[in-house]
């Protein structure tokens, strides 16, 4: 809301600055988005006087000017417009000025005589419409004082919240600085003389739904000359940020902005003799002022005659019923329609007008009146017109004032600052909350759906103004009563009441994991969580993956993308399940910006939905690629490869007591179909294994490896407290087995039998992996290190012994591997 | 053999040793020599195996003159010893000499996201006014979204977010962490002091302040005494512990329907540019709310706040644009160490 101060001052004294009153607004709850000096573009622009206006020696079409501009030279003018005339104020443009359009003032020859600067028409200064004649000033404009000072106006532009509709006018905004200012406030309606015929003469109102309509005011004015409004009227309009239509319109709109009521101006002569409320009939249509075409809905509100729907009612007029410049007498509709009805209507057409915002917020009930007879009042003095006698009324034109009560001792509990009863009820007083003389006020509305009685003597009433209906309950008094004292004022102190149980963080964990990954080297990203269609078909995690307490831990993947109802763009119109298409897509532009290495990873969530019930899980991402690190000058870079990715996982999966189980391959869209592997466990599940060669991210060099891992406690869990024995003082001892490991069986088949049929191995390592001649080929010669730590007695030496062989049996069964040789201490 | 010849016998090993331990070129060498001199098997051993022939009288007077021998040998042994470690010493040291003043390979440099990490550092801030962190749904409900936070359907103040809505009528992407103040109170009652951070959504167009996906941090204290005051200390000292203990606050009154009074936060700090920079939005929590969330608005009351992750960050690493959050150029997040 721009408010012009000259406008505002109109209803109450302000001494301060723009910038002081826009300070003062900002700490009473009114933010102010900017102050702005309208005009201040009118650089080298001046107040002058016509000395002597005369014919141009060559051309019929200019006259030349002399034109004084103060005490300094008379300067010899050539001027193009007929409605001058020597005695006359004019805005002068002097050489070096620079037009609002941006064209430069420059002395010029102009037929032959030299010209010295340039007489202004509104529309040259971007003040009025006027482009045909110069902006003639008021007789007593002060002569050589910048424009800007003469004509200029201070603009301060209020952002009003939605429980403030009574802001968006000046009055109201006027009643807030009176409350700063102490200065008091009031409106000088404008006398409306009444003449000619009754309204009610050939008019007649009704209204079909008084739930949507409570209250409906008509008035007419007749005799009308509709024409640009004063240059005055323009300028203020311009400077609130409207544009000027012509001077019936525009009087509707300085009442919108004035009083904050919107009212609606009918061509007489294109409406009948009945003017309706009523909802839209089916298949009713209106071509609205914007010149689109509506079809109406059977919830739509319209004014309407005898025949057909004039206008979307609060939101937009009709083009039919238009005001034109052969318009001579108005139908002034100025009503209270229901807020939701309104803002449902303007939502469903997409047209949201100054109107429909001020009607949503809720009207005050006794503007319909004074709107419609202030509209009126303008068009006589504006226009011409003659308002007919009396109004067209439906519905109570006032409402029974509502108290409200409030416990001041509350009020000090709630805000922490000691004002005794009497101070509290003095400062309401400064907005026009007025105090009650109600002896017995017990009853406290906490909430709309709570109301106490208290002992008498304890609460004090007060009367609501009629604008305020945003004041329904006491904590909206409390809010005043701090507002109006200032926050600034309220002292700060920390809370000393009941703490609540202590509980772990659910990020210690996830924190753990971050700076794990980070002291590694890798960089965390956080990515998009919408992601196209393209990238969400790139990818679905196994369900059978994560499975049983991780799953419920950290959540199962599954179910369906979810798709946005309105998105914003194709692009993220669906939430991803998994992470790695959003974490591809900044490996991309990772590439794009030169990043031939680098190695990222992110802790988000995935998305899914199943038979209608949304679910979201959460998963560690990794994407390594190119160099590992810069090896030394001598040794050369290491480049990522699958063993140093699952060094790292077995880092992550450590902080969980757990080593991955890499088994079977996956079936994927996004992982190369012969480097691959599921990783099963209890409190480390997921998948590893480098970018699929079709995958458009994907090139020869460097090559993409890519990780996904769900981890026990990564979501919301703490983390666990090792159990640690202490060890004995005899040495670990290991034994390594040599084998032959068939084509058909996988290593990590292998080393999943040994890890669990040798239960006394405090650890298995695969120390050496030999493919190739003299071997068959796919065979595989592997060395497997099982590390022991004998009891101090040196007792289950033959235990270990026992449980090798049993596992050289095992493997021989289940994987179809040979034991090649046994050796170890 | 008898005494004398046996005493000449260990003389002359002496005079030999002598020589020969002169010339050991390396303290292996004279290791070796030492040994086969004076070790089990050694010359005076060997020598002293003749002893037995000895008369009973004189076998005392060759065990001095051993032992003489013995330790003049040991002492010329050890004396050698020191010249010649001394020389491989500085020998060793030559050959093993390397250019250490090579720059070294590269450290592997990596980073934590400012969006995380300044999600923590609110929440060890906060943590020492016992608030603890909680995480809610980014799927939500507009029951929960809005209307149990005193939005009802149709009101203006909706306008106040620009919603993105799932195809399943009724569900939304939160566009707020506000709701999570409504599941805090309903999973456990007062007392209540949490912190709830997390990722948002909202219609709306991308530029350098704006992002259809952003981060935000809800906070809810509710017990049976806090106050418009309290909420003042806690945000003054969140305010100080992100920009520095000389940051100064400014609260004015704001407008959000789910705080009563409502608040809002300007921070100014040495360094600031801007002077007031509006950092957060707060109040004491609507009673209309705290009965939504199951806790008697006469018994109890609180206060919320709720502030923007990315605008956080921004203004404490001086990023100009939030965008370049979610672009992730490794260039970028080098800057975080």
């Amino acid at each position: 809301m721009k408010i012009p101060l000259s406008w505002l001052r109109e209803f109450t004294d302000v001494q301060l600055t723009a910038e002081q009153l826009a300070e003062a607004l900002t700490l009473r709850g009114l933010e102010v988005r900017g102050v702005e000096r309208w005009g201040a573009n009118w650089s080298k622009m001046v107040v002058g006087e016509l000395l002597e206006v005369g014919p141009h020696p060559k051309a019929d079409r200019l006259q030349l000017t002399k034109v004084r501009i103060g005490d300094g030279p008379i300067l010899n003018i050539v001027c193009g417009a007929r409605n001058i005339a020597a005695g006359q104020r004019i805005p002068v443009a002097l050489v070096g000025a620079q037009m609002p359009d941006g064209r430069q003032i420059e002395r010029a020859e102009k037929m032959g005589v030299a010209s010295e600067g340039m007489l202004c028409s509104g529309q040259e200064l971007d003040a009025t419409d006027d482009g045909d004649g110069i902006l003639i000033l008021d007789p007593s404009a002060p002569l050589g004082v910048p424009l800007v000072d003469y004509l200029g106006e201070d603009v301060i532009d209020v952002d009003v919240k939605p429980n403030r509709g009574d802001l968006l006018s000046i009055l109201g905004l006027a009643r807030e600085v009176g409350a700063i200012t102490g200065a008091p406030v009031a409106y000088a309606a404008r006398p409306l003389k009444e003449g000619g015929d009754a309204v009610a003469a050939g008019l007649a109102l009704r209204v079909a739904d008084e739930a949507l309509a409570p209250h409906v005011v008509l008035r007419v004015v007749d005799g009308l000359n509709v024409a640009a409004s004063p240059d005055r009227v323009q300028m203020r309009l311009k400077a609130a940020g409207l544009r000027s239509i012509s001077n019936v319109v525009d009087a509707t709109n300085y009442i919108m902005l004035e009083l904050g009521k919107p009212t609606h101006a009918f061509d007489r002569a294109k409406v009948g003799d009945t003017v309706q409320i009523r909802l839209a009939k089916k298949g009713e249509s209106l071509e609205t002022l914007d010149h689109e075409v509506r079809s109406l809905d059977a919830t739509d509100l319209v004014v309407a005659d005898d025949r057909t729907a004039l206008a979307l009612a609060g939101v937009m007029g009709g083009a039919s019923s238009e005001v034109t410049p052969s318009t001579t007498s108005v139908i002034i509709e100025s009503a209270i329609f229901a807020p939701t009805s309104v803002r449902r209507t303007a939502q469903r057409h997409s047209l949201r007008s100054e109107a429909s915002h001020r009607f949503e917020r809720g009207q005050e009930r006794r503007l319909a009146v004074l709107g419609a007879d202030q509209v009126a009042a303008l068009l006589t003095e504006w226009a011409g017109g003659v308002a007919r006698s009396g109004r067209l009324v439906s519905g109570a034109e006032e409402v029974p004032a509502a108290t409200l009560n409030f416990r001041p001792a509350r009020v000090r509990a709630l805000l922490g600052v000691a004002l005794t009863d009497d101070e509290q009820v003095a400062l309401l007083g400064t907005i026009g909350i007025s105090a009650e003389a109600a002896a017995d006020a017990t009853k406290i509305v906490v909430t709309p759906k709570r109301s106490l009685s208290v002992a008498k003597g304890s609460a004090r009433s007060v009367r609501v103004p009629s604008w305020r209906s945003d004041l329904e309950i006491e904590a909206d008094l409390a809010e005043e009563v701090a507002r109006l004292y200032g926050y600034e004022r309220i002292p700060t102190s920390i809370p000393s009441a009941d703490l609540p149980p202590h509980r772990p963080s659910p990020t210690l964990l996830r924190d753990r994991v971050r700076r794990l990954l980070a002291d590694a080297g890798l960089h965390e990203v956080v990515t998009h969580a919408l992601v196209s269609a393209a990238q969400a078909e790139l990818w679905s995690e196994p369900t059978a993956l994560v499975t049983g307490s991780l799953a419920a831990s950290e959540g199962a993947a599954g179910g369906a993308s979810i798709v946005l109802k309105n998105p914003l763009s194709a692009d993220h119109d669906r939430l991803r399940q998994s992470l790695l298409p959003s974490l591809l897509d900044r490996v991309d532009a990772n590439l794009r910006y030169g990043a031939t290495s680098g190695a990222i990873f992110e802790v988000g969530r995935g998305y899914g939905s199943t038979k209608g019930v949304p679910s979201e899980w959460t998963r560690l991402a990794i994407a390594v690629w190119g160099e590992r690190e810069q090896g030394a000058p001598s040794a050369g870079a290491t480049t990522w490869n699958l063993d140093e990715l699952k060094r790292l996982l077995a880092q992550v999966a450590h902080l969980v007591g757990e080593r991955p189980a890499y088994g079977a391959s996956i079936d994927s869209a996004v992982l190369h179909p012969g480097i691959n592997a599921g990783i099963t466990g209890d409190r480390f599940a997921g998948l590893l294994g480098e970018l699929h060669p079709a995958s458009p991210t994907w090139r020869d060099e460097p090559r993409v490896l890519l990780a996904e891992v769900a981890i026990a406690g990564l979501r919301s869990g703490r983390l666990d407290v090792a159990q640690v024995s202490l060890p004995p003082t005899t040495p670990p001892v290991t034994r390594d087995i040599a084998l032959l490991i068939p084509a058909a069986t996988t290593v990590g088949h292998v080393v999943d039998v040994a890890r669990k049929s040798v239960s006394r191995a405090t650890a298995v390592e695969l120390f050496d992996l030999f493919a190739g001649a003299p071997l068959a080929p796919g065979e595989r010669s592997a060395g497997l290190r099982f590390t022991f730590q004998p009891s101090a007695t040196g007792a289950d030496d033959e235990a270990i012994t026992v449980e090798l062989a049993a596992f050289e049996g095992a493997v021989l069964r289940a994987c179809g591997a040979r034991i090649r040789g046994v050796e170890g201490q | 053999m008898d005494l004398a010849a046996l005493e000449k016998q260990l003389r002359t090993l002496q005079a030999d040793a002598a020589t020969r331990i002169s010339a050991a070129a390396s303290t292996a060498d004279l290791d070796e020599l030492g040994s086969s001199l004076l070790g089990k098997r050694g010359a005076i051993t060997e020598i002293l195996r003749g002893i037995g022939a000895l008369p009973a009288d004189d076998r005392p007077k060759i065990g001095v003159v051993a032992n003489e021998v013995r330790a003049a040998i040991d002492a010329s042994v050890n004396a050698r010893r020191v010249a010649l470690s001394a020389g491989e010493l500085l020998e060793r040291i030559e050959r093993e000499r390397v250019d250490a003043t090579t720059p070294g390979p590269a450290p592997r440099l990596g980073s934590l996201h400012p969006i995380p990490e300044t999600i923590a550092a609110i929440a060890e801030i906060m943590s020492s006014f016992g608030f603890v962190v909680s995480e809610g749904q980014e799927i939500e409900d507009d029951v929960t979204n809005f209307q149990l936070l005193n939005i009802p359907e149709d009101h203006p103040s909706r306008d106040l977010w620009d919603t993105l809505y799932l195809q399943e009528p009724g569900r939304l992407l939160r566009t707020h962490t506000s709701p999570g103040q409504i599941r805090t109170m309903q999973a456990g009652g007062a007392p209540i002091r949490v912190i709830l951070p997390g990722r948002c959504f909202r219609y709306e167009a991308v530029d350098a302040s704006h992002g259809f996906e952003f981060h935000q941090v809800e906070g809810l204290l509710v017990d049976r005494g806090a106050t418009l005051a309290d909420l003042k200390g806690i945000l003054d000292e969140l305010a100080k512990g992100l920009f520095g203990s000389a940051a100064r606050t400014r609260f004015r009154p704001g407008y959000y329907p789910f705080t009563e009074p409502s608040v809002a936060v300007d921070v100014s700090w040495p360094g600031s540019k801007d002077g007031w920079m509006t950092i957060l939005g707060a109040g004491m929590v609507h009673p209309v709310v705290l009965e939504n969330g199951g806790i008697d608005p006469e018994t109890h009351q609180g206060f919320a706040f709720g502030l923007g992750v990315e605008r956080i960050a921004m203004l404490r690493h001086d990023i100009p644009d939030l965008r370049a959050f979610l672009e992730n150029d490794l260039r970028f997040l080098a800057g975080f160490r």
